[in-house]
């Protein structure tokens, strides 16, 4: 292990612990602002769609019409069948791609 | 203040042995369907955390100490060498933000507990256990149990969920660079599905979405105009920006 890692995963723990104790310790009695408000429950979202970014700007349509499939799945399923479905599809769509010399 | 004179008063409530070993093993049945859930994800992210570069130890060490997935899966996917720690750490206060609004929402039903208690509980809180725990306490509200909110539930429910986590994901550090290129596969496919069933569980109408569509127009943009993580940061600042011009101050 080096110590550029472990110092990542040390700093990457203490601040998750720190949101996980925050707002037990410092927002319980406190009204928030509307704006501050807004920027909590918004960053999650935020954040989480950016993350998957680079999927949405694949070139590759057999990943893009599993992102398809996969948009719509989420919208009605749950998690599981949802993953399910995901992983399926872009594995055959994969797979037929290549097959077709795409 | 007041909560620290109800913690230090004694407990009335009849908690016997019996008692919360059952509520303990309430909590670990409550916990079964999402440990299904946990896996498929724990290795997929312990198979990607290996192909950056992670060996086999530091893959549970991350997962055991930071718990919270969706941070872990956007550390490996900005993962590099050495891994841009301001970014990632930034990241990881991003995705996790919500707990802030998730333990307030918590806090008032933890306080007939000690600090000593609560603030180690308060490790375990994922979205699965603090969902399924504020349910629980909300039922038995309802049927006038005290305390409402019942720790050995929560315990037994969240510290399986820590397990399945933590285990899996060095499941999937070690047994992922035997299968292969799991892309080939459409594992990869997992992530997005992941992100979009989260997303679906915070949608609450196209307004609340709007700043979402800001963060992947700029990140998309990012994306295509500069290498490296940079899409990551510059989408979530930009639906953040934007969240906070489109909420008028109240006069």
């Amino acid at each position: 292990m080096n110590s550029a890692t472990l110092l990542t995963i040390g700093a990457m723990a203490a601040v998750t612990y720190l949101t996980r104790v925050g707002g037990y310790l410092f927002l319980r009695n406190r009204e928030l602002g509307a704006r501050t408000k807004a920027v909590l429950e918004a960053a999650p979202g935020c954040v989480l769609i950016a993350v998957i970014a680079p999927d949405f700007a694949s070139g590759n349509s057999a990943n893009l019409i599993a992102l398809g499939v996969t948009l719509f799945a989420a919208t009605r399923l749950s998690l599981l069948p949802t993953v399910l479905i995901a992983v399926a599809t872009a594995g055959i769509l994969r797979h037929a791609a290549h097959l077709g010399g795409g | 203040m007041q909560t620290c004179e109800i913690a230090a008063a004694p407990t009335q409530s009849v908690t016997t042995k019996s008692h919360t070993a059952s509520e303990f093993q309430r909590g670990v049945f409550a916990s079964i369907p999402v440990m299904v859930g946990f896996i498929p994800f724990a290795l997929v992210l312990g198979t990607n955390a290996v192909q950056k570069g992670f060996t086999t130890q530091e893959v549970p060490l991350m997962t055991g100490l930071n718990f919270g997935g969706g941070s872990e899966f956007a550390a490996v996917e900005l993962w590099g060498s050495p891994p841009a720690l301001l970014v990632i750490v930034a990241i990881t206060f991003l995705v996790n933000s919500r707990h802030l609004i998730m333990g307030a929402a918590l806090a008032p039903h933890l306080r007939h507990l000690p600090r000593w208690k609560a603030l180690p509980a308060l490790f375990l809180m994922c979205d699965e256990s603090w969902a399924m725990g504020l349910a629980d306490t909300q039922r038995r509200k309802s049927s006038s149990m005290f305390p409402a909110f019942s720790l050995p539930y929560y315990l037994g429910l969240s510290l399986c969920l820590y397990a399945t986590w933590v285990l899996f994901t060095a499941a999937g550090a070690v047994l992922g660079p035997r299968l292969g290129d799991i892309r080939s596969y459409g594992f990869d496919m997992a992530f997005p599905a992941v992100f979009l069933v989260l997303l679906k569980g915070m949608w609450k109408g196209l307004r609340t979405a709007l700043p979402w569509m800001v963060s992947l127009a700029v990140a998309i943009t990012t994306y295509r105009l500069i290498p490296g993580a940079w899409y990551l940061p510059a989408g979530a600042a930009a639906g953040v920006a934007f969240a906070c011009r489109n909420t008028r101050s109240p006069s």
